[in-house]
């Protein structure tokens, strides 16, 4: 059975690889420092597999059929799209898939009442990118993609993200290798990406749910941090951290906040999570 | 709830950005000949004249999802010079005054002196 060795979230906002140099020297230095305590810790972990939960910016699905869940089933994948090649400031990468890993866990989750898309050639936008570029530049570990939809209404609310947590976490486990898999969530924190507050942060949002994850009380972070709450700290972009409250499934216990910083010249609150305890 | 909750997923213009970040060739087409393109894809003449605009506001009051309004943007102005003092900026400070205001003043106490 595989078994689940690292869970970790990280912000994969644009201008962490597009415009680096723009924020606070401070910024920068705290970023390349948690990222790399971020790689130390897969290191230490010796995943084969990284599972990404992240989201589809529109790019994947067009706006009249957007699935909850799509996960990408390629041998291997190719980013960034050409739309976003510039934007992020990278060369093209590959990094290889895990096809059976990623087939078993559509079918397995099917049997067990969640549908999940799949998609043998999934673009990559900023979500899988900049997290990749970070903790799996040279493509050592196999990749598996999963992206959610948390910016095209009806946006799913935490609890019903929780919840396809524990399944996946269970269906992981469940698929017949002796894989080691780590988990990886990418998105948040505040922001709003296009919206009238597009050049804004929340930084009191950010340091309430930061918190709230240090505290490791799965309860009380469901019960306090509705999808009104994420909203309200900035529409169509705080909500990727449902990508977060999903990989809090997988883990039991505090998260320890490896970096926090307002990153407004990013237009993104950026920040560095990881758990020691899995569930 | 958020401004996402206002795009329209119906929306002519939304369903052809979908396919202008996907067809390079597309792009070219929409920046030389926008009312064109604004026909084939079945556009309202005031998503149109938004468009030719470059109006935030107006964007997604009509029902445009917020994602796509910067990326409208650059398919006019680019993707250089990604700061917080572009050209999007200056079109979202018309746009929106006040919350580009409050966020320019946040950034100036965030990063005063450094």
């Amino acid at each position: 059975m595989a078994q689940i060795v690292a869970a970790m979230a990280m912000t994969h906002s644009p201008g962490m690889t597009g415009w680096f140099t723009q924020a606070p020297k401070d910024q920068q230095e705290l970023t390349l420092r948690a990222t790399a305590a971020l790689r130390e810790r897969l290191d230490a972990a010796r995943p084969d597999v990284l599972i990404m939960f992240s989201n589809d910016h529109l790019l994947n699905w067009p706006m009249n059929n957007m699935p909850e869940y799509t996960v990408g089933i390629a041998d291997e994948h190719v980013g960034p799209a050409d739309w976003f090649d510039e934007w992020l400031a990278m060369e093209k990468y590959r990094v290889a898939g895990h096809p059976a890993l990623a087939r078993f866990i559509v079918n397995e989750s099917a049997r067990r009442g969640l549908a999940l898309s799949h998609l043998r050639d999934m673009q990559f936008d900023d979500g899988i990118s900049v997290p990749t570029h970070y903790l799996n530049p040279d493509g050592k570990f196999q990749l598996v993609p999963i992206t959610m939809n948390c910016t095209v209404p009806p946006i799913p609310k935490p609890s019903r993200a929780y919840e396809v947590g524990a399944l996946l976490r269970d269906v992981v486990r469940a698929y017949p290798g002796s894989e080691r898999v780590a988990v990886i969530a990418t998105g948040g924190l505040s922001h709003e990406p296009g919206g009238p507050r597009y050049f804004w942060v929340d930084e009191e949002f950010d340091r309430w749910f930061l918190d709230l994850l240090a505290r490791g009380d799965h309860v009380a972070l469901l019960r306090e941090c509705t999808l009104e709450r994420m909203e309200a700290a900035g529409s169509g972009g705080t909500a990727e951290l449902l990508a977060w409250i999903l990989v809090l499934a997988f883990t039991r216990g505090p998260a320890e906040i490896l970096a926090y910083m307002p990153a407004i010249a990013w237009r993104s609150g950026t920040g560095m999570v990881a758990w020691s305890a899995l569930a | 709830m958020g401004n996402v909750e206002r795009c329209d997923k119906t929306l002519p213009t939304n369903e052809m950005m979908y396919h202008i970040r996907k067809d390079a060739t597309l792009r070219a087409r929409f920046v030389s000949d926008l009312a064109a393109v604004a026909r084939e894809f079945g556009l309202s003449p005031a998503e149109y004249e938004a468009i030719r605009d470059l109006d935030p506001r107006r964007l997604m009051d009509l029902g445009v999802h917020q994602y796509y309004v910067p990326q409208i943007l650059r398919l006019y102005f680019g993707t250089a010079n990604n700061s917080n003092a572009s050209a999007a900026l200056e079109r979202y400070q018309r746009a929106f005054p006040e919350e580009t205001a409050q966020a320019l003043a946040l950034k100036a106490r965030l990063e005063g002196g450094r």
